[in-house]
């Protein structure tokens, strides 16, 4: 059955519509860049944030309630980069990345942008799926060790756990690309 | 403590994860162990580089076609949502259809114990028939011409062999209807 968008109830949806389309604004960089930062590929962060948003708008009166979309939307948007990344390839170990072959003195001042975000991504690739998030929501998104507890439903004791190793994970992964030794 | 028990503190400090107290123990190792100022100064260089990347900006062209693909779906799911609600009520209209038909009438065995027969009581018209004890496969069925439903049924005890005798009593005492059947109601 076809619906038309005539009428006083179409006019209240449009502005409804309108209404959203604000609140996706607000937060469209938090779902999208956490999204992008855990699965490593635009694509698959733009599907993931597109049914973020569908639940968002599924759940509004829930979330409204909660009074915290922030929280809301970094567990969703996890949750649904994990159910995403179990299907995809595994991270790769710190021993297989690639070293930057540069003469320069400091080769990370010689980077293009897409270079650079290309060391963040796989770095990130690096890490283990539940490493990268605490890393991610830590010291990217820069959620304090509860709240990133609360939005990977762990422990403050496991996160900071898997952040330190994490930390590390990930300095390894820079020296090595950059053949620097500090 | 060998520098392998640092490490984990050492992360968390470069990140400000520590209570004061154990950032200043592990101030005090670093400055003395020259492969844990390696470290501390690795993981400061790194969290630096992945923060500055990370705060770049993203092409807005991928956040508009988030935007544009939500909205389109939203806009779409009042349609779908009709569909649905034509099925619901089809798959309704159908489930009250068989209950109805499953509780037609002459599928409903209806039990009398010792019936005291209170209509024929206050039409006056039966006070001779005794109370009957009835337990069978009963279909009514109206006579034309009655105008209105019976409003109750007394019967003779069945006989096996015989046929049955049904008096059907209406609202006006000079009514009376009598139904005879087969002994399977027909």
């Amino acid at each position: 059955m076809a619906q038309t968008m005539d009428g006083p109830n179409a006019r209240t949806r449009l502005g409804e519509l309108a209404g959203f389309e604000a609140v996706m604004r607000q937060h469209e960089r938090l779902v999208l860049v956490t999204a992008l930062r855990l699965l490593g590929n635009i694509e698959d962060a733009k599907d993931v944030s597109q049914e973020v948003f569908l639940r968002l708008y599924r759940n509004l009166g829930k979330v409204e309630a909660e009074k915290n979309y922030p929280a809301w939307l970094y567990r969703v948007t996890v949750n649904l980069c994990h159910d995403v990344g179990r299907k995809r390839r595994p991270s790769i170990a710190v021993e297989d990345v690639p070293e930057l072959v540069s003469g320069a003195a400091d080769p990370q001042q010689t980077l293009t942008g897409a270079e650079r975000q290309r060391v963040l991504q796989m770095s990130l690739r690096a890490l283990s799926e539940k490493e990268r998030a605490a890393l991610v929501l830590r010291d990217l998104e820069g959620l304090s060790t509860g709240e990133v507890a609360r939005a990977l439903g762990s422990s403050e004791a496991t996160v900071r756990s898997q952040i330190s190793k994490a930390r590390v994970k990930m300095r390894d992964f820079v020296e090595r690309y950059f053949r620097r030794r500090v | 403590m060998n520098c392998v028990d640092w490490e984990e503190r050492i992360a968390l400090y470069a990140g400000g994860d520590l209570a004061p107290a154990e950032g200043q123990a592990v101030e005090r190792h670093v400055a003395e162990c020259a492969g844990c100022q390696m470290l501390l100064s690795g993981l400061r260089e790194s969290l630096r580089l992945v923060r500055e990347v990370h705060g770049e900006p993203v092409e807005a062209a991928h956040f508009a076609a988030v935007r544009a693909r939500v909205l389109a779906e939203l806009e779409r799911a009042p349609a779908r949502r009709w569909r649905f609600a034509w099925g619901f009520a089809m798959a309704a209209a159908a489930a009250v259809l068989l209950i109805a038909m499953w509780q037609r009438p002459e599928r409903k065995t209806v039990t009398h114990a010792l019936v005291p027969a209170p209509v024929v009581s206050r039409g006056g018209v039966d006070a001779d028939l005794p109370p009957a004890r009835v337990s069978r496969t009963v279909r009514p069925r109206h006579k034309a011409g009655s105008g209105r439903p019976p409003r109750t049924m007394a019967s003779a005890p069945p006989e096996p062999a015989e046929p049955m005798v049904v008096k059907l009593l209406t609202n006006d005492p000079d009514v009376v209807i009598y139904w005879i059947t087969g002994t399977k109601g027909e």
